[in-house]
């Protein structure tokens, strides 16, 4: 089923252009709408999408509302302790059974006619039910709420409508191993709500962006260099490159002349008990470290500016959520560790805000450019010719052989074959090929 | 400090009244004239530049204003780094060329203090903002709380706090500074 108008003649023309293996892309699949139909129906309405972390979720009937795609859905901590994704949609009409963004609740009682549904997904009942349903009011299993499928990793939860795919760890198969060193080193927290903002780009075009994109860096963040805040162009080129296979990417910046990352030593027995002695290595060596779970959830330890004359490490979750075929709705979070001390948390928060958020020095430029790539990406939908970009940088690259990490890794980040990893994984799923 | 801002009209005088609204208005002009060397020179140093994020929740489920998610979490050191990437770079893309803006300060209210020089004053924030040839623009909205301090006879801010009116801000970036 598709509900494209000519299918047929999409996959055509996808098949004939895009062409990762050899470094081609076709301008129109930015922001095409078709495009879109599909990916919304085989891309967002099958793969694993971050929905929260456990952190936000700790007390029973913890709810919070999330997009998966363009659908809304609750994701709860149920009665019986368990995390569970539901379809925010009353069974009687349909209607949102929240509009928050969190709260607490044993059950939410639709605001339209009243049905109730438990945290856990169980039809309670409505009011005057036997004398609305008689003579023994509604089923209770028929109308518990549509359930995602919900599993996690290293406190990220997952959420996917697909109920025979892949489980979630062979999902994110190779990223394991460098998503641990992220989100898995430490028990780690998100900090308040989302930052969330509206950003008339095509919600492809960040992702992969922080899946392959350092390269970018030496030009469009230029002003770290002018200001003497980094030596030159090595920022965005001294370390790897990681084509970690399934689309998802990653870039981490290594120098060193100079010395990598620095954590607070109240945290490094916990770093040291829950990472491989590869991991706990890599991560002190690593100044930075972007990267995109595929499709649309990207993660950052950005370590640009000084805070209070300190580098202090804050990280960063990003969403990038689809709201039309030329615009999203950016998510944004802070992530620290949980038993950090407080300063490390409060310096850690001002780095990510003051270089990666709604105001943040790197994300303004970025924004400028995807708005611009999205505009120019629908003159490709009414133009005889088909325009080409070119994804060749590292086409011929070797990846290393003695690197601790899976995945095929490359040294220095000028490369973009996780960009090409990423259309890869998206073509297949659009045509739903090995399915 | 009162809470609800009505304050008897002994408690600030209007000459007070007159140097701050002065100030904010001469304030917003530099901003909008893009002279961010000398907007800078109005803040202290111990300056505390904080925008929260705003959430929906149903009435009685907790303040709606985040404090610990911020748009914007900065001191004179940071803000002095991004007023540098404006004017000492010809890099900043995000407001290169830049946009448009004006902004509207109104609905002043006062109280005195927190500190002995000090002043604090809410006013409401409407700030156009209109980038490129789209013909379209952003309307950016939100209560600023100012702390103002007498330093060496002239008026500064302390302490800017802006909470802005949408759980999801519609302009793609906070180039602009609110
Ligand atoms: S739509 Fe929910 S009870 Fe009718
Ligand atoms: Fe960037």
């Amino acid at each position: 089923m598709s509900h494209v108008t000519h299918p047929e003649k999409l996959y055509d023309r996808l098949r004939a252009t895009v062409r990762p293996e050899e470094g081609a892309i076709p301008l129109f699949v930015y922001s095409d709408p078709e495009v879109y139909r599909l990916e919304l129906e085989r891309l967002f309405g099958r793969v694993w999408l971050f929905v929260a972390h456990e952190s936000e979720l700790e007390e029973e009937g913890a709810f919070v509302v999330r997009q998966m795609g363009e659908q809304s859905v609750i994701v709860a901590r149920g009665d019986d302790g368990e995390i569970r994704t539901f379809l925010n949609a009353c069974r009687h009409r349909g209607m949102k059974l929240t509009s928050e963004d969190c709260g607490v609740a044993s059950m939410w009682r639709c605001p339209y006619h009243g049905f109730t549904f438990a945290n856990y997904g169980n039809f309670m009942g409505t009011p005057f039910e036997r004398a609305a349903y008689p003579p023994n009011g509604l089923d209770r299993e028929r109308l518990r709420l549509i359930e995602a499928r919900c599993e996690s990793y290293a406190g990220l939860i997952f959420a996917t409508w697909d109920k025979d795919g892949p489980s979630l760890p062979d999902f994110l198969g190779d990223l394991r191993w460098y998503l641990d060193i992220f989100a898995g080193r430490a028990q780690m927290e998100l900090v308040g709500e989302a930052q969330r903002w509206i950003i008339p780009s095509s919600w492809k075009l960040p992702s992969e962006n922080f899946a392959s994109d350092a390269y970018h860096t030496a030009t469009a963040h230029a002003f770290l260099a002018r200001l003497g805040l980094v030596r030159g162009v090595d920022f965005g080129r001294d370390g790897y490159h990681v084509d970690a296979g399934g689309g998802h990417g990653l870039g981490m910046g290594v120098h060193d002349d100079r010395p990598g990352s620095w954590f607070p030593q109240e945290l490094e027995p916990e770093y040291a008990a829950k990472l491989s002695p590869d991991q706990l290595a890599l991560l002190h060596r690593v100044k930075n470290f972007h990267g995109n779970v595929f499709p649309n959830l990207s993660f950052l330890i950005p370590n640009f500016i000084p805070v209070d004359g300190q580098l202090v490490t804050g990280m960063m979750l990003r969403m990038w959520q689809p709201v039309g075929p030329d615009r999203l709705m950016a998510w944004s979070w802070f992530l620290v560790e949980k038993n950090a001390p407080a300063w490390w948390k409060e310096k850690g928060r001002r780095m990510y805000v003051q270089t990666f958020s709604s105001g943040g020095m790197f994300d303004q430029d970025d924004t400028e450019n995807w708005e611009a790539q999205t505009e120019v990406a629908n003159s490709a939908l009414t133009r005889p010719d088909e325009v080409m970009l070119d994804y060749t940088m590292g086409l011929d690259a070797t990846p290393l052989s003695d690197f601790p990490g899976p995945g095929d890794v490359y040294d220095g980040k000028f490369s973009e074959a996780a960009a090409r990893s990423y259309y890869r994984t998206w073509l297949d799923l659009l045509l739903e090929e090995g399915r | 400090m009162s809470s609800i801002w009505i304050l008897p009209a002994e408690a600030i005088s209007p000459q007070a009244r007159i140097a701050a609204e002065d100030f904010l208005v001469a304030e917003a002009a530099l901003l909008d004239d893009r002279r961010f060397d000398e907007w800078l020179q109005l803040f202290t140093d111990d300056l505390e530049y904080i925008v929260p994020t705003r959430t929906i929740r149903r009435r009685g489920n907790g303040s709606d204003v985040d404090w610990s998610s911020r748009h914007y979490d900065d001191n004179k050191a940071s803000m002095s780094l991004r007023v540098r990437r404006l004017t000492e770079t010809d890099v900043a893309w995000a407001e290169d060329p830049p946009s448009f803006t004006r902004r509207l300060i109104s609905n002043y209210r006062y109280a005195a203090g927190p500190g002995e020089t000090e002043l604090t004053v809410k006013t409401n924030l409407l700030l156009f903002r209109s980038r490129g040839i789209s013909g379209q623009h952003d309307l950016i909205a939100g209560e600023r709380t100012d702390v103002l301090r007498l330093v060496e006879g002239r008026l500064k801010i302390a302490k800017r706090h802006v909470v802005l009116d949408q759980a999801t801000l519609g302009t793609k970036n906070l180039g602009v500074f609110l």
